[in-house]
């Protein structure tokens, strides 16, 4: 608070008069303990300057005093150093005032320095090896620093500076030029100076700092107009060298010769090229055509095509031609605009070379072919009623297979305690099957009558092989029933596979079925036991579906070929009067063969051939196909074609029709594309793969929906009975109830079905619904 | 296990042709002598960037003398300035590393493809000589890889087998070394306070007069009846300063004269040179 009122009561004025009124009193005198003190400073510095004393007035030596505050040593050397012996400028700092006292010194100062400093200076006569030549500006190399000769490298950023610098530089040419004029007579007038200031810096150092410098001031550079060369050192003047070595040569030869510079070898030339400066040869720029001069040179000669050109091109149309129109034959389904644009792309597309298809018509070559029928037929029947047997001994009697095979097999089968089963081996070839005893895959072979040539398909009996047996019978026109004659064996077989077997068979299509009563040697070809097992199987039989003149029995013994081929001389066999097993085969017709429908032929087998990378077996269901053919394989939809074929027992052949078993090499398919159990089929009329599909089915067992495999041929899926929608009666198949519940054995229905992944599957065709490995329905697409 | 990442050559040796020297010329008592004056150093080609892929390169060719002897011919180049791996400590200056190797077929005896003592000694020559002008300083935490190749080194055939020669052919393919290297740091961009250039004295007695020795500059072994020393300089001539000397042969050892005029001589060689490099730079530059 107090502070406060101290501050606002201070009264300015008086107090900066009072600091003013003292610092003037100050300025005027000393005090007079001041003024005793510079007295005896004065003194004292008087009395050390001596006789320099004179050379400075009382005055400075006072305010110098003063300056110092009487530090009398500092005065002195100030004194000193300002008044009597100045270091520097001697010249200037004499004051005039003072020169006329002291003339000596003056004239010492100035014979030692002015004569020295201006004896290089030429005052105006320069000689021209030191007038300045004004060079421009040097084009230091754009780009990254150091590299090689080659042209700079830019960066982005360079490159856009540069552009932009162009630009300007055309914008403002003129007005530059008169700038640079006027620069350069400003340098002209401190020329001296300039080519004094470089001339230290001699050598490429020496000019790139000078470049570097000027560049920066925005000035041309100078050079010297004498080269640069590196200044002879001071330190090797005359007197530092020895006299004698003086006069023995004159020690810089620089001066006089130019730098030895070499051309470059023949070595250095070859690796950089030519050296700028040598005379380039131009290449001569006319050549004088040759054979000019030959009269018999016609220059046109060459003008048209060469008659080799003329040959090739003729060829090459013939051959592109020929191709079209082969193509437009294999087309020839489609007729419309799009078929056209499609068989105009399809010939850009296939340009790998096809196999040639000699065109024949199949069906008329087939018809002209006077040869003997063709035949197939399954061999079916209960597990163990020795149906491999049999057909091996009856491949044995018709001298198919040698006797010798026979021993062989004998021997190997005593070796394993299997004697009896010899003659099956003769069909059962694997390793597996042997082993076992029983026919697991279908077995085929061929033999031939007079008349026929058969082809044997020997299913397996057992009840897990039932899938097997299905492809065996999907490819038959008609069956052998094999019954087991001893005592139990038929009544087991006639509740077990003799049953399914006959309902299978019956379902996919076979009409014809001879029944075959094997092992009667066993019961002593007892006619009783033979009218017994034909009154209860002809009665089965008939149920199923066969009509009973397509029903034939034999009796025969499968192990001694009794009744197979000829006769039995069994006396106790002498009641049977009737046909062999093979006359009775001959006597079978086969069943018609659709030869004008589309192809389709699933395949049995798929393997490896010396032929084609993929060879396909099976039998042609229906149509026909002949060397060249165009096929589709369903489902995977690819492309191939028929490389060639071979029918029936691998005879080499050009076409084959339904009903015969073929073995086709393909090309121009992947293996991938390619399984068993696929459809081969006409692409112009291809099979259409489903998922979902309607059924007549007949049941064998109780159908309701359920999962279920549908079997056809050597395909099958899994899938399920979507709906069960009517029964139906199985003779004039009307609708007797609408979506039943369950269908009954025995009872024919129409079901849905539906399956997991799609499949080929056509109307008309047979297939059988199995179960848990029962076969449940059996059927037609519809 | 054979070496399979590799393309190996043959498992075979062969052994390179060598050719029958040729001993008459010698016999015959036809001597090359020195034709040049005793302070002209031999005519150079130099060319600088000849390595598209280094960062600073050139090419020396000091021609031969004319009596079937080979010249010298080197190709250097620099690469960098370039930091240097992580695992080196810290510089703060640049740090250098010459190498000078001899191509297998550049002298008379086949060089191994690993660098043999004289090849790193001349590495050690050089790099104290380009050490001196180099400004080390600007380039902290980098280094410089200086490779010098000797294509064709310089040696007579007649006179390498007679004469311990080697070792003066040594300093004269040193000086060379380290004027195509001056040169190649120059293309290369590198700071430097002056170039460097070699040049090689030698004191020689030659056959005619064989009372007093001789001092000449850019020695040639087999032009002189013998060669008593000699010495070699890096010499930058703005600054007067000497930054590798290399001096070697016997001297009477009263005559200190002859060792100061013998450095004089190979200071004036070593400006000659300079001469030539500072022309060839000149040239890339304007």
């Amino acid at each position: 608070m107090a502070r406060h009122q101290n501050i606002r009561n201070l009264d300015y004025e008086a107090e900066l008069e009072e600091y003013g009124a003292f610092s003037d009193e100050e300025e005027e005198e000393l005090s007079p303990e001041d003024q005793v003190r510079m007295r005896e400073g004065t003194a004292q510095v008087l009395e050390a300057l001596g006789v320099e004393a004179h050379k400075v007035p009382k005055t400075q030596i006072e305010e110098s005093l003063w300056h110092y505050y009487w530090d009398v040593d500092k005065t002195i050397t100030y004194l000193i150093s300002k008044y009597i012996d100045p270091p520097k400028k001697p010249a200037k700092t004499a004051p005039p005032k003072t020169a006329p006292k002291q003339d000596a010194a003056i004239a010492s100062a100035s014979r030692q320095s002015f004569a020295h400093l201006f004896r290089d200076l030429p005052w105006g006569n320069i000689p021209p090896e030191r007038q300045a030549v004004l060079i421009p500006p040097p084009q230091l190399p754009a780009g990254l620093l150091g590299g090689s000769g080659a042209p700079p490298k830019m960066s982005k950023l360079q490159q856009l500076a540069a552009a932009r610098k162009k630009k300007a530089e055309e914008k403002s040419a003129s007005g530059e030029v008169e700038q640079t004029q006027v620069k350069m007579t400003e340098l002209t007038v401190n020329d001296n100076q300039a080519s004094k200031e470089n001339r230290p810096l001699a050598g490429v150092f020496g000019k790139r700092v000078k470049i570097s410098e000027t560049t920066a001031q925005g000035r041309i550079p100078l050079t010297m107009a004498e080269p640069t060369r590196p200044e002879i050192p001071q330190a090797q003047a005359p007197e530092a060298t020895p006299s004698q070595h003086q006069e023995e040569d004159p020690i810089d030869p620089e001066p006089a010769v130019a730098p030895p510079k070499a051309q470059p070898s023949a070595f250095a030339s070859t690796l950089f090229g030519p050296s700028s400066d040598s005379p380039k040869r131009r290449p001569r720029e006319v050549f004088a055509l040759p054979y000019m001069a030959i009269s018999s040179y016609s220059p046109d000669a060459f003008g048209k095509p060469s008659p080799d050109d003329v040959v090739l091109a003729a060829q090459a149309k013939v051959a592109t031609a020929g191709k079209k129109s082969a193509n437009v034959h294999n087309k020839k389904g489609s007729s419309s605009a799009d078929g056209v644009t499609n068989q105009v792309s399809q010939l850009k597309i296939d340009d790998t070379p096809l196999p040639k298809s000699r065109n024949l018509n199949v069906l008329s070559e087939f018809e002209k072919q006077k040869g003997k029928k063709t035949a197939s037929f399954v061999v079916v029947g209960h597990v163990d009623a020795g149906k491999s047997t049999m057909m091996g001994r009856l491949l044995l009697d018709l001298n198919v297979v040698d006797q010798r095979t026979v021993d062989k097999l004998r021997k190997e089968a005593e070796k394993i305690g299997k004697t009896s089963f010899a003659l099956a081996w003769v069909l059962d070839q694997r390793h597996e099957e042997r082993s076992r005893g029983v026919t697991i895959d279908i077995a085929t072979n061929r033999f031939e009558t007079e008349t026929t040539s058969f082809t044997i398909l020997d299913a397996p009996g057992h009840r897990d092989f039932i899938p097997n047996m299905i492809a065996g019978a999907s490819q038959a026109d008609f069956a052998i029933l094999v019954i087991d004659a001893s005592t139990g064996a038929f009544e087991s077989g006639l509740k077990g596979q003799t049953r399914e077997h006959s309902l299978l068979i019956r379902s996919m299509g076979v009409s014809r079925i001879i029944v075959a009563v094997n092992k009667l040697d066993t019961v002593n070809w007892s006619q009783e036991r033979f009218d017994e097992i034909t009154h209860q199987v002809s009665g089965f039989l008939t149920a199923t579906g066969f009509q009973p003149k397509n029903i034939a029995f034999v009796p025969v013994s499968g192990l001694h070929g009794d009744n197979l081929v000829r006769k039995s001389t069994d006396p106790a066999a002498s009641w049977y009067t009737g046909k062999t097993l093979v006359e009775e085969l001959e006597a079978s017709e086969p069943s018609a063969r659709a030869l004008a429908k589309p192809l389709r032929m699933t395949i049995s087998e798929v393997m490896r051939t010396p032929q084609s990378s993929i060879s396909i077996t099976g039998r042609i269901d229906a149509g026909s196909l002949q060397m060249g053919d165009a096929l589709l394989v369903q489902p995977s939809g690819e492309k191939a074609y028929v490389k060639s074929l071979q029918v029936d027992d691998g005879e080499p052949a050009d076409w084959a029709v339904a009903g015969q078993n073929v073995v086709l090499h393909l090309s121009n398919i992947d293996p991938i594309h390619v399984r068993v159990g696929d459809i081969v089929c006409d692409p112009a009329k291809p099979i259409q793969c489903v998922d979902t599909f309607t059924l007549k089915a007949l049941a064998f067992d109780i159908l309701m929906p359920m999962q279920v495999d549908v079997h056809r041929g050597r395909l099958h899926a899994a899938g399920k009975i979507e709906a069960i929608d009517a029964i139906l009666d199985k003779v004039t198949g009307k609708v007797t109830k609408k979506k039943p519940m369950i269908v009954k054995p025995g009872t024919v229905s129409r079901v849905r079905v539906t399956l997991h992944s799609k499949v080929p599957l056509e109307a008309g065709q047979r297939v059988v619904l199995r179960s848990g490995g029962q076969t449940v329905a059996a059927g037609l697409l519809e | 296990m054979a070496d399979r990442r590799r393309i190996n050559g043959p498992v075979g040796t062969t052994n390179p042709p060598i050719y029958d020297d040729a001993p008459e010329k010698q016999s015959e008592g036809f001597k090359v002598t020195r034709s040049r004056p005793a302070n002209v150093i031999r005519k150079m080609y130099l060319k600088t960037g000849v390595t598209p892929s280094a960062s600073g390169s050139a090419y020396l060719e000091i021609e031969s003398s004319g009596n079937g002897g080979s010249g010298l011919k080197l190709s250097c180049s620099v690469h960098g300035p370039r930091a240097l791996p992580r695992s080196t400590p810290f510089s703060p200056h640049i740090i250098l590393s010459t190498h000078v190797k001899f191509a297998p077929f550049a002298t008379k005896q086949r060089r191994g493809y690993i660098r043999d003592p004289i090849e790193r000694d001349l590495g050690t020559h050089l790099e104290t000589a380009l050490r001196g002008s180099i400004i080390a300083d600007r380039w902290p935490k980098s280094g410089v890889d200086i490779i010098i190749s000797i294509v064709e080194g310089e040696q007579d055939r007649e006179t390498s087998k007679a004469q311990g020669i080697e070792a003066w052919d040594t300093m004269n393919a040193l000086s060379g070394c380290i004027t195509v290297a001056s040169a190649a740091l120059a293309d290369a961009g590198i700071d430097c306070v002056d170039t460097v250039a070699g040049g090689v004295a030698a004191l020689v007695q030659d056959a005619g007069n064989d009372a007093a020795p001789s001092i000449v500059v850019d020695p040639i072994p087999s032009e002189h009846e013998k060669v008593l020393a000699a010495c070699c300089i890096a010499y930058l001539p703005t600054r007067q300063e000497v930054t590798n000397l290399w001096f070697k042969g016997d001297l009477p050892a009263s005559d200190m004269d002859v060792y100061t005029q013998l450095i004089e001589k190979g200071i004036q060689a070593s400006k000659s040179a300079n001469r030539v490099l500072v022309d060839c730079l000149n040239e890339t530059v304007g």
